[in-house]
C-alpha cells in the first residue's frame, strides 16, 4: 500500500468493516434463524422505546423530578457495565487474538494505521449495540418530555461518541494487561473481571435502591459515580430533555473533548504494545499441578464428562452464566422487600424466579455442549462411541454444572426468603427440572446448528444464536408457570397450599419429561448425521 | 491363501452440493501394506480419509474397515483404526497426559496398560517433560506428536495418517517412518496421504494418485514410473496432475520491466 497514513487508515478501515459485514452475512446458514433473531431484536428495541416513553410520561405526570433527573445516568451505567464485558473480549479478539493479525502485521502497512482501523471496527460494532439498546431509550426519553429538536441532535451526537471513549479505555486496559500477563491467561482473567465487577456493583447499588423510602415525587436514585462517562451522558440527556441548551452543549463539548484525548492516548498505548512485538503464544508453559498424577481409568461416557468438566473448570470465561445467575439471586434477595408489596411472595412466584435463573444458567452449557469440541471434534467422531453415548455424556456434563449452580441458587433463595424446608425443597426440585429442560433444548439446538469455527468459546460472542434456545426455555417456563398458577388458584387451601405446589410440580415434571424425550431423540439423530 | 484386505473402498463417491469431491474411487489396502495417497490440494485425499474414519458420510459406495462397513457398523470399525488428522487439533485445556488418558478411555483400555503405553509413547516422542503442561501451550509440532501418540495408543491394526509428517522435526519424522514400517511388519495396514514425494517413494508399498476426485494412477512406485515412462515419482505426479511447465513459471516470475 503506497499511500499516506490517512489514506491507508481509511482503506484499511473500509476493508475491515466490509469483511466483517461479509463474515456476518455468511455466518448465517439458516434464514429462519436470521429472521427470528431480527424479529427478536426489533421487539427488544421497541420494548425499550415504549417502556422508556411510557415510564417517563408516568414520572412526568407524578411530578417525580428527582427520579427523572437521575434515571438517565443509571441507564447509561447499565450499558457501560455490559460494555465492560463485551469490550474486553472484543479488544482481545479484534486485536491481540485476531486470526488476521499475523497476515496484516507483515504487510507493508503502518502499525498505527492498522490499530486505528481495528479500533474503528470495534467502535462500529459497539455502535450497533448502542443503536439497539441506547438509541430507543434516548428517543423515548426525549419524546416523552417533548424536548426541542436540537436536543435530539445533541444527544445522538453524544451517543455516537460514547462507545468510542469506552472502547478506547477498555482496549487500553486490555492491551496493558496483556503486556504483563500472558494472553491466554489474561483473557480468562479479563472475562471474569468483566462479569464479576458489574455483578458486584449492581448488587451493592441495588441494595441502596431497595431501601429508599418516601413519596415518588421526592424520590431520587443514588448519585452515580461522576467520573464515569455514563454519568456525563446522563447529564447530557437530562439537560437536553429539560431544554437547557447551555448545559447540554457543555456536556457534549466535554464528551467530545474527552473522546479527542482518550482515543488518541489509548490508541498510542495499544500501537506501542504491538510495536514491542506480538505473539499469540503464551509467554510460559502453564503447568497444571493438579494433573501431574496418573488420571483414573473411566468408561467412555465418564471420560467425556470428566474432559468437559475439566475444560470448564480451567476456562473462567465459561463461568459467565454462572456468575450472572448467582448475581441474579443476590438481586432477588436484595430486592425482596421492594417486590413484596407489588406481587405477594408465594412459593409459586419464587419457583418462577428460580426457574428463570435455571434457564439463564443453562443457556451457555447447553448450547455449547457440542460446539465446545471446536476443531477437536474429530476425536469424538472417530472414537468408538455411539451418538447416544455422546449425547448422554454431553447432557450429563452440562447438567452437572447447571444442576449444581441452580441447586445452590434455590437453597439460597429459600433460605433468604425464610421458606420452610418443604418449600425450599420444592424450589430445588423445580430449579432442577427447569435446568434439565433448558439443557435439553440447548444441546438439541447445538447438535442441529453446531459451530466449530469460533475464536472465543463464550456464547455471548455468538450473538443472536442463543436467542432460539433461550426463547424455548422461556416458553417452557411460561407453560410451567401457568400450571403452577392454575393449581394454586384451585388448591390454595388444601394442606395449607402444599397440594397446589405438589400437583404443580407433577405437571411440570410431565412437561420436562416430554421435552427430554423429544429433544433427546432429535439430538441423537442430529449427532448420527453430523459431518465434521 | 492371501489374507483379506483390511481396508476396502468400493466405488466411493462424496458430493457437497454440486461439487463432487470424491468420484467413484475403489482400492484396497492389504495387511502389511503401506498405501500412499497422493494428489494436489483439493484433489479429494482428506475427504476420502474422512469418509474412511467416519467423519463424513459417503454419498454412495462403500468403505469397509476390517470387514465392517463404516456407515452401518461405525463403532466396530472405529475400534480397529488409529487416525491422525491433517490439523492436529487437541483439547487445549487438557495436559498431554490427561488427553492421552482420555483417548485410552475412549477405547476401553485398562488402567495399567493405558499408563504403561502412555509413558512409552511420551518417552518415544520426547514429550515426558511437558506431559503435565496444558496442550494450549504446545507448538504445532508438539501437538502433531501428541496426535500421533493418540493414534498409536490403543495399538490398532489399521492407521489413517493425513499428512502425518507436517510440523515434525527430522528426528520425529524419521521415527514415524520406522513406526509405520514396524506396524506393517506386524501385519497392520497404513494408509497415508502426503505431499512429500520422497516419503512416498521410500516408504510406500503402493501409491494412488488422486486428481479431481478420481484415481489417476495406482500401483507400486516402479510400476508407475515404468508405465508412464518417467524417472521419478514426482515427474509421474506432475505429468498426471498437470503441473506448471517451466516456461510458464518463467513467464510469471520474469524480471520486472525497467521503467
Amino acid at each position: 500500500m503506497n499511500q499516506g497514513p490517512l489514506a491507508q487508515t481509511w482503506t484499511l478501515t473500509q476493508e475491515l468493516i466490509r469483511f466483517r459485514i461479509l463474515a456476518s452475512q455468511r455466518d448465517w446458514s439458516s434464514r429462519t434463524l436470521y429472521i427470528v433473531a431480527a424479529i427478536a431484536s426489533s421487539i427488544l428495541t421497541l420494548t425499550i422505546f415504549g417502556g422508556t416513553y411510557f415510564g417517563v410520561r408516568a414520572l412526568v405526570a407524578a411530578k417525580a423530578t428527582g427520579l427523572l433527573g437521575s434515571i438517565a445516568s443509571w441507564a447509561f451505567l447499565v450499558y457501560l457495565f455490559t460494555d465492560l464485558f463485551i469490550a474486553f473480549g472484543q479488544a482481545l479478539n479484534d486485536m491481540y487474538l485476531s486470526s488476521d493479525m499475523p497476515v496484516l502485521l507483515v504487510m507493508p502497512v503502518r502499525s498505527g494505521s492498522l490499530i486505528v482501523a481495528k479500533f474503528i471496527l470495534g467502535v462500529v460494532q459497539n455502535e450497533v449495540y448502542v443503536a439497539v439498546f441506547l438509541l430507543p431509550f434516548v428517543l423515548g426519553y426525549l419524546l416523552a418530555l417533548a424536548a426541542p429538536w436540537w436536543a435530539y441532535i445533541v444527544c445522538v451526537t453524544g451517543l455516537a461518541l460514547f462507545p468510542a471513549v469506552l472502547y478506547a479505555a477498555l482496549s487500553t486496559i486490555t492491551i496493558i494487561t496483556l503486556r504483563i500477563i500472558p494472553p491466554q491467561i489474561a483473557k480468562e482473567i479479563l472475562w471474569v473481571i468483566g462479569a464479576a465487577v458489574p455483578t458486584a456493583f449492581w448488587l451493592f447499588n441495588f441494595a441502596r435502591f431497595a431501601h429508599i423510602e418516601g413519596d415518588i415525587n421526592s424520590l431520587q436514585l443514588p448519585t452515580a459515580p461522576e467520573w464515569l462517562p455514563s454519568s456525563w451522558m446522563g447529564h447530557l440527556l437530562t439537560s437536553a430533555g429539560a431544554g437547557d441548551s447551555p448545559a447540554a452543549s457543555g456536556w457534549l463539548g466535554f464528551i467530545a473533548l474527552v473522546t479527542l484525548v482518550a482515543c488518541p492516548l489509548g490508541l498510542a498505548v495499544v500501537a506501542q504494545g504491538f510495536a514491542e512485538g506480538w505473539s499469540r503464544a503464551t509467554a510460559g508453559k502453564r503447568i497444571a499441578a493438579w494433573s501431574r498424577g496418573a488420571p483414573p481409568s473411566l468408561s467412555p461416557i465418564a471420560a467425556v464428562i470428566w474432559k468437559d468438566v475439566s475444560g470448564v473448570m480451567r476456562s473462567p470465561q465459561l463461568w459467565f452464566n454462572h456468575i450472572a445467575s448467582l448475581g441474579f439471586i443476590g438481586y432477588l434477595l436484595v430486592g425482596h422487600q421492594v417486590q413484596s408489596p407489588l406481587l405477594p411472595l408465594t412459593v409459586q412466584l419464587a419457583m418462577l424466579q428460580i426457574g428463570f435463573v435455571a434457564v439463564l444458567d443453562s443457556l451457555n452449557p447447553g448450547m455449547t455442549a457440542i460446539s465446545l469440541e471446536h476443531a477437536s471434534i474429530w476425536l469424538l467422531r472417530t472414537a468408538p462411541l455411539t451418538p447416544r453415548q455422546i449425547f448422554v455424556a454431553k447432557i450429563v456434563g452440562a447438567y452437572a454444572q447447571t444442576g449444581a449452580i441452580t441447586t445452590v441458587a434455590a437453597i439460597l433463595l429459600g433460605v433468604g426468603y425464610h421458606f420452610s424446608f418443604g418449600a425450599t425443597a420444592a424450589l430445588v426440585f423445580f430449579a432442577l427440572l427447569m435446568s434439565a429442560a433448558a439443557i435439553c433444548y440447548g444441546v438439541e439446538f447445538d447438535t442441529r446448528y453446531p459451530s466449530f469455527d469460533w475464536e472465543n468459546p463464550n456464547a455471548i460472542n455468538r450473538g443472536v444464536r442463543m436467542i432460539m434456545p433461550f426463547l424455548n426455555g422461556l416458553l417452557m417456563l411460561a407453560l410451567c408457570g401457568a400450571f403452577l398458577g392454575v393449581t394454586r388458584l384451585a388448591l390454595r387451601t388444601v394442606w395449607g397450599g402444599s397440594a397446589a405446589v405438589l400437583l404443580g410440580l407433577f405437571w411440570c415434571a410431565l412437561v420436562v419429561g416430554w421435552i427430554f424425550v423429544r429433544t433427546s431423540q432429535e439430538a441423537v439423530r442430529n449427532l448420527a448425521a453430523l459431518e465434521a | 491363501m492371501l489374507a483379506p484386505p483390511l481396508v476396502v473402498v468400493d466405488h466411493l463417491t462424496k458430493r457437497f452440493g454440486d461439487t463432487t469431491a470424491v468420484d467413484g474411487i475403489s482400492f484396497a489396502v492389504a495387511p502389511g501394506e503401506i498405501f500412499g495417497f497422493l494428489g494436489p490440494n483439493g484433489a479429494g485425499k482428506t475427504t476420502t480419509i474422512k469418509i474412511l474414519t467416519g467423519l463424513l458420510r459417503p454419498t454412495s459406495g462403500r468403505a469397509m474397515i476390517g470387514g465392517f462397513d463404516i456407515t452401518t457398523h461405525p463403532v466396530e470399525a472405529k475400534r480397529l483404526f488409529g487416525y491422525v488428522p491433517d490439523e492436529p487439533a487437541v483439547y487445549p485445556k487438557l495436559t498431554a497426559l490427561e488427553f492421552l488418558s482420555f483417548v485410552g478411555d475412549m477405547y476401553g483400555m485398562n488402567a495399567a496398560r493405558k499408563m504403561a503405553r502412555i509413558r512409552e509413547l511420551l518417552g518415544l516422542f520426547e514429550l515426558q517433560a511437558d506431559a503435565g503442561a496444558l496442550l494450549e501451550s504446545y507448538s504445532h509440532g508438539m501437538r502433531q506428536k501428541v496426535a500421533l501418540c493418540a493414534a498409536l495408543l490403543h495399538e490398532p491394526k489399521i492407521y489413517f495418517l493425513d499428512e502425518p509428517t507436517v510440523g515434525l522435526d527430522p528426528k520425529s519424522a524419521r521415527m514415524l517412518k520406522d513406526i509405520v514400517r514396524a506396524v506393517t511388519r506386524a501385519g497392520g495396514a497404513v494408509m497415508m496421504s502426503t505431499h512429500i514425494m520422497e516419503i512416498a517413494e521410500s516408504l510406500c508399498d503402493r501409491v494412488a494418485i488422486i486428481d479431481h476426485g478420481r484415481i489417476a494412477a495406482m500401483g507400486t512406485v516402479p510400476e508407475l514410473r515404468e508405465l508412464r515412462g518417467r524417472e521419478t515419482l514426482e515427474e509421474v505426479f506432475l505429468h498426471l496432475t498437470g503441473g506448471l511447465e517451466e516456461q510458464r513459471i518463467a513467464e510469471i516470475f520474469r524480471e520486472p520491466a525497467r521503467t
